[in-house]
């Protein structure tokens, strides 16, 4: 229980932190802030007009206390292009998100954990060989190729999937999953490369404790050491690393939702960067942050249920 | 050197060699022309003897244009991995081998940069900067300093806990020479073998950065934007994005291969 | 009756990068019911090869059996060649017909599983037990193997167990199917000695209960004497000598075995010896005629402790606050003479080491005085503090991580010399080649890397770099623990020679009686963080007065067939945690004396 406290305590700690990067990230940086979201032909009467508007001409500490404030209250303000309330905008759009970030996951780790421990059974034998290259291939390519090629084969090819855009899932749920399938499955492929090496090289290190050794002693069928004794040590780890993973999956959907057209967070925060959409940007990559964060912090948990020597110790 | 010569760790070599001609030598040699002529003839032409590699919307040869586009990828990845090991090593190291309030103030200020998605930081950075090439670099020369900062302070860490470093410090050795004479060339193995891996990433990161708009500029040119520019033209084009695509992934595949090799050579705990 | 094991001319190769090795190599012996074989050797003998062989375990470390036949008698008393054998018989003879204990009791137990299923799951398997049947039975293993509070135990993780519970539990899980033969592969040599003693006694009875052959594998001959009916004696990957166990102590054939047995220190043997005394090595005779008269002892204090405490906090909590403390010295006193040796004695966690530590302050201590010639070192600013340690040095006792790995001897040996500007150019370089000289290690390994040497040469260079400012103290903390037994006695054989020619005084940590009673003037005996009792050697060993001392002595292994300590049940006390909440105020050490320089403990 006072872990469970201790860690609520260090994430009140780390979002505080989070949003003193996130502004500092936005603010200090040299440049013109009205400037960049105006650009630097317009006329200066509109400039001060915005900086006002903004805040911009205020000490930067009190700017930030008064984002700061802002955030904390509910007050995000609105978005500059969409002249519609942050919030609103976000909690739209995190739906969409959620589910390809969950749909990719789960991909990548339906495919990763079985290839994982089968090459690292068979390590240095043909199969390592076939799963580490793929792997190797997987890790090596950008998702965003992922996605162009899967545009072509499944969408305009095969036509088997919408190449673009999102439904809500209220309208039509089979619509949803139909357009999230291939960003996501573009994701899960990058990711389960990741995660096979990871299976593997965690499981090559399970296999060569002794504990193994002395099932093996004990006359247990290897499938039995393999797929529970070790398996049962690895999954804690592996999990582990999966969660880190979401931040890396945070990152990739901006790029692959920009890709199909798919209005998520990643969408959003592409829009809010590429029109200069200041108190947008702020929102989103604070709450993308905030996100990653409480996902590690779950999943630290999750781990603690799982592992009997954390539980007691 | 034993095992450093597996088919692996030479596919990856003679990989990172022929890209690091290509992208050294490959500008000096093409006509100064060559990748900004415009062939209005032969706009998305398949490959052909004329164009070995097809051409683009534009006209324009996709051989060159890749050629180009390796000098600019490797110049952004190597600079932007240069700039996060200045940042991350002195900052591992004091982290790590003083540990106490230093390292648990600097590894709090890490650890909330992780929680920023590196690709997304990097994105803000450019952005909020104005992209370019030179912004291009320190945007993700930051956004992958705390990766190698808290790299280099586990490494750190663990070196300074060594009997060898306790063995210097009754003989004498000072603070700051114990840390370049015993820990910095203990921990330069996972130095090197993070700053390849890295260097992977980098190329991946620019290549997403430029792809979405917001890194290297065109006319630049860019494997990035190569594939942006491919997006629309899939049907009838699709060299177009199957040509940059494959120099990425061959970079890429080639670092990581290199990257392995190394890692189980120089990794003490690989052995 | 049959040979319940018969081994012939056995041979196991390892394909490796570097082309295949010979991992053993016509190994033949057997095994009678009832009996227990010990096979012995140093590392890279082959004898735990020569184990995992006969449970073809050999082929998962990517070892193959390429010749000879391993034939093991069955239940039903057919014969069977284990080399040939199927999968699927293997499965039934292993854990069903020959149970294994292995070296690392920490890491033998899946960790994710509780005790219950790993103890059943094999029960199950072979006796196609019901799980309440096989609780039961689960049950009954443990109380067997003396473990308290079984039923609880049962429900446990492996974490919430102490090493000397989970071997016990290793051993249970072996006995489970009730094995004709049991291998044991190194099962103590992780263990303190008295969890040791425990544990032999325990393989001992069981093997008594249920006439069991027990094939014991150990690189300790103190260990052998104590359970072997025979021996084998293995080197490099050949079988060098083979024997009944009085016969192969008292009258060994082989000149390695007799190397192997001299170099052995023999607790007992000492008695009625004032000073420590040098081995008498194979081969190493001239350097014993050299051996110079002892001077007689000055007794003149070089180093005094008063009231030792160290403390390490707990941390926890987001603020990483201090939510107890490890006491692992505590009020500790005790002197060392010019020219002597103190030995702290204990074992594992019994702050032997952290005292070690603290006087050179490379940990700070919590509380006390620390007094070299007067000099008091925990006064010292840090500048200060770094002259003061030249007088003080450390020998470590890992030797694969107490050379920096990328710096050459040379670099490493001058480096304190350096340090405080003592030498430069050809006069650093005749300081250096001195040293190497004085450690006996060839002037041209200075130029060598670490990884190109053993670890007995290893140590040798920690020694000379230790030597390079001539300290007055050396602190060798298990300076020999981690070394082969021939190459242990070597490097304790410099370090006495160096004592009596340099007049240093050592501050030596151990856990090994046997060599404290070789190399010691004075002993310490250490537990829970204190001084339990001290004084000199003779009074120490002939007249152990604290309890705690008369167990630790009774727990260790003699090497000598001849007196058997481990056939009844051991059952020793076990040590309690060091950790204590925030302000917790111990009992300040107070001692009776029992004889002239002679202390012990009260309470």
């Amino acid at each position: 229980m006072t872990y469970v406290l201790n860690r609520l305590l260090s994430v009140i700690l780390t979002l505080f932190l989070i949003t003193l990067v996130t502004f500092a990230v936005t603010n200090i940086l040299p440049g013109d802030v009205a400037m960049m979201i105006m650009g630097t032909q317009s006329n200066p009467e509109a400039l001060e007009g915005l900086r006002e508007s903004l805040g911009l001409n205020d000490p930067l500490l009190m700017q930030y206390g008064h984002w700061v404030w802002g955030m904390f209250t509910g007050e995000w303000g609105n978005s500059l292009i969409f002249k519609k309330p942050i919030a609103e905008l976000l909690l739209q759009k995190a739906v969409a998100s959620g589910i390809i970030v969950v749909m990719s996951m789960v991909i990548a780790l339906a495919l990763a954990v079985p290839l994982g421990v089968w090459a690292a059974v068979h390590r240095d034998k043909w199969q390592d060989t076939v799963s580490s290259s793929a792997s190797l291939l997987g890790v090596s390519l950008p998702d965003f190729f992922w996605g162009i090629v899967m545009i072509l084969v499944f969408a305009r090819w095969l036509g088997w999937f919408p190449s673009s855009g999102f439904v809500e899932p209220s309208e039509d749920p089979l619509g949803t999953l139909q357009r999230a399938f291939l960003p996501s499955l573009a994701l899960g492929l990058g990711l389960m490369a990741h995660l096979t090496r990871m299976t593997r090289s965690t499981m090559t290190g399970i296999l060569s404790q002794e504990f193994i050794r002395v099932a093996r002693a004990k006359g247990l069928a290897e499938r039995t050491v393999i797929w529970r004794y070790a398996l049962a040590n690895a999954i804690g780890p592996v999990i582990t690393i999966a969660g880190l993973q979401i931040g890396y999956l945070f990152g990739s959907i901006i790029v692959m939702e920009s890709l199909f057209g798919y209005t998520g967070m990643g969408w959003l925060t592409y829009q809010a960067l590429l029109n200069r959409d200041l108190p947008l940007i702020q929102s989103t990559v604070f709450v993308i942050a905030a996100v990653v964060m409480v996902t590690n912090l779950l999943v630290d948990l999750l781990y603690v249920v799982i592992d009997p020597r954390i539980r007691l110790g | 050197m034993k095992r450093f010569l597996t088919t692996k760790g030479l596919i990856g070599i003679v990989l990172l060699l022929i890209i690091a001609a290509v992208a050294i030598i490959g500008p000096m040699v093409i006509p100064p022309d060559a990748a900004t002529a415009m062939d209005m003839t032969a706009r998305r032409a398949p490959p052909s003897m004329r164009h070995l590699f097809g051409t683009d919307q534009l006209g324009r040869d996709m051989m060159f244009r890749v050629i180009l586009g390796a000098r600019t990828s490797l110049e952004i990845a190597v600079s932007a991995v240069v700039m996060s090991i200045a940042l991350g090593l002195p900052l591992g190291l004091i982290s790590g081998y003083f540990g106490g309030f230093v390292d648990n103030v600097l590894m709090r200020l890490v650890d909330t940069l992780l929680a920023f998605p590196a690709l997304l930081l990097a994105l803000t950075i450019s952005a909020v900067l104005g992209p370019n090439i030179q912004n291009t670099i320190i945007a993700i020369g930051v956004a992958f300093t705390p990766y190698l900062a808290r790299i280099i302070r586990g490494e750190a860490l663990r070196v300074a806990q060594m009997p060898y470093v306790e063995a210097a410090r009754a003989s004498g050795t000072t603070d700051g020479m114990i840390m370049i004479r015993h820990v910095l060339p203990n921990i330069l193995p996972a130095v090197i073998v993070q700053g390849t891996i890295s260097l992977a990433f980098a190329i991946l990161a620019e290549a997403g950065l430029s792809f979405l708009g917001l890194g290297t500029q065109p006319p630049a040119a860019s494997w990035g934007l190569m594939i942006q520019a491919s997006r629309d033209q899939l049907d009838i084009a699709p060299w177009t994005a199957v040509v940059p695509g494959l120099a990425v992934a061959l970079t890429v595949l080639g670092l990581n291969m290199f990257g392995d090799v190394l890692r189980d050579i120089l990794d003490p705990r690989s052995k | 009756m049959k040979d319940i094991v018969s081994v012939d001319h056995l041979r196991v190769e390892f394909a490796t990068d570097g082309g295949t090795v010979v991992g053993v190599q016509d190994v033949s012996f057997t095994i009678a019911p009832g009996e227990t074989l010990c096979v012995v050797g140093e590392s890279g003998s082959g004898k735990s090869v020569t184990s995992l062989s006969l449970m073809r375990l050999v082929e998962f470390g990517g070892g193959t059996i390429t010749q000879g036949a391993l034939n093991f008698t069955r239940a039903d008393g057919s014969t069977l060649d284990v080399a040939a054998a199927s999968a699927q018989v293997m499965g039934q003879v292993r854990g069903n017909e020959i149970g294994m204990i292995f070296q690392e009791p920490m890491t033998a137990l899946n960790p994710v599983f509780t005790i219950e299923r790993q103890l059943t799951d094999g029960l199950m398997l072979h006796k196609g037990l019901s799980q309440s049947e096989a609780t039961e039975r689960a049950l009954d293993l443990l109380k067997s193997v003396r473990i308290p509070e079984p039923e609880q135990r049962l429900k446990q993780y492996p974490h919430e167990l102490s090493g000397g519970m989970r071997q016990r539990v290793v051993i249970a899980m072996a006995m489970a199917c009730e094995p004709k033969l049991l291998i044991a592969d190194e099962p103590t040599t992780a263990l303190d000695v008295t969890i040791q003693a425990e544990i032999l006694a325990l393989i001992n009875r069981l093997k008594r209960e249920n006439g069991m052959a027990v094939l014991f594998i150990t690189h300790d001959m103190a260990v052998v004497a104590q359970m072997a009916d025979r021996v084998v004696v293995m080197y490099q990957g050949r079988i060098v000598e083979t024997g009944p166990v009085a016969q192969i102590f008292e009258n060994p054939r082989e000149d390695y075995t007799k190397a192997l047995l001299a170099a052995v220190p023999k607790l007992g043997e000492m008695k009625g010896k004032a000073a420590p005394e040098r081995m008498r090595l194979i081969g190493d005779e001239a350097a014993r005629a050299a051996q110079a008269p002892r001077k007689p002892r000055t007794a003149k204090v070089l180093l005094e402790v008063k009231n030792l405490t160290t403390r390490f906090p707990v941390k926890g909590g987001i603020l990483r606050r201090t939510m107890a403390q490890v006491h692992a010295v505590e009020d500790v006193s005790f002197t060392i003479n010019v020219g002597e040796t103190l030995a702290l004695v204990g074992e594992s966690g019994c702050g032997k080491s952290s005292c070690g530590r603290s006087i050179l302050r490379l940990i700070e201590p919590t509380s006390g005085e620390i007094l070299i010639n007067g000099n008091d070192i925990r006064a010292l600013n840090r500048p200060d503090l770094r002259r003061a340690r030249a007088d003080m040095q450390m020998v470590f006792q890992d030797p694969f991580a107490s050379l920096n790995p990328y710096r050459r001897l040379r670099a490493q040996v001058a480096e304190p010399l350096q340090n405080f500007n003592l030498a430069s150019g050809a006069d650093l370089e005749a300081r250096v080649l001195d040293l190497f000289d004085r450690v006996r290690l060839p002037r041209d390994f200075m130029n060598r890397f670490p990884h190109e040497l053993s670890g007995g040469q290893r140590q040798r260079v920690a020694i000379a770099r230790a030597l390079a400012l001539n300290p007055k103290l050396i602190v060798a903390d298990e300076a020999v623990s981690a070394l082969d037994v021939s190459v242990q006695a070597q490097v304790l054989n410099l370090m006495m020679e160096l004592q009596e020619d340099l007049g240093l005084s050592y501050l030596f940590i151990s856990h090994d009686m046997a060599v404290v009673e070789r190399v010691a003037h004075q002993v310490g005996v250490m537990y829970l963080g204190r001084i339990v009792e001290i004084g000199p050697r003779a009074a120490i060993f002939d007249n152990p007065s604290h309890p705690y001392t008369r167990s630790l002595l009774s727990a260790v292994p003699i090497a000598d067939p001849a007196t058997r300590r481990f056939e009844g049940d051991m059952n020793f006390k076990p040590i309690s945690s060091p950790i204590f909440p925030l302000g917790h105020q111990p009992a300040k050490s107070q001692y009776t004396q029992v004889a002239p320089g002679h202390f012990v403990l009260q309470g």
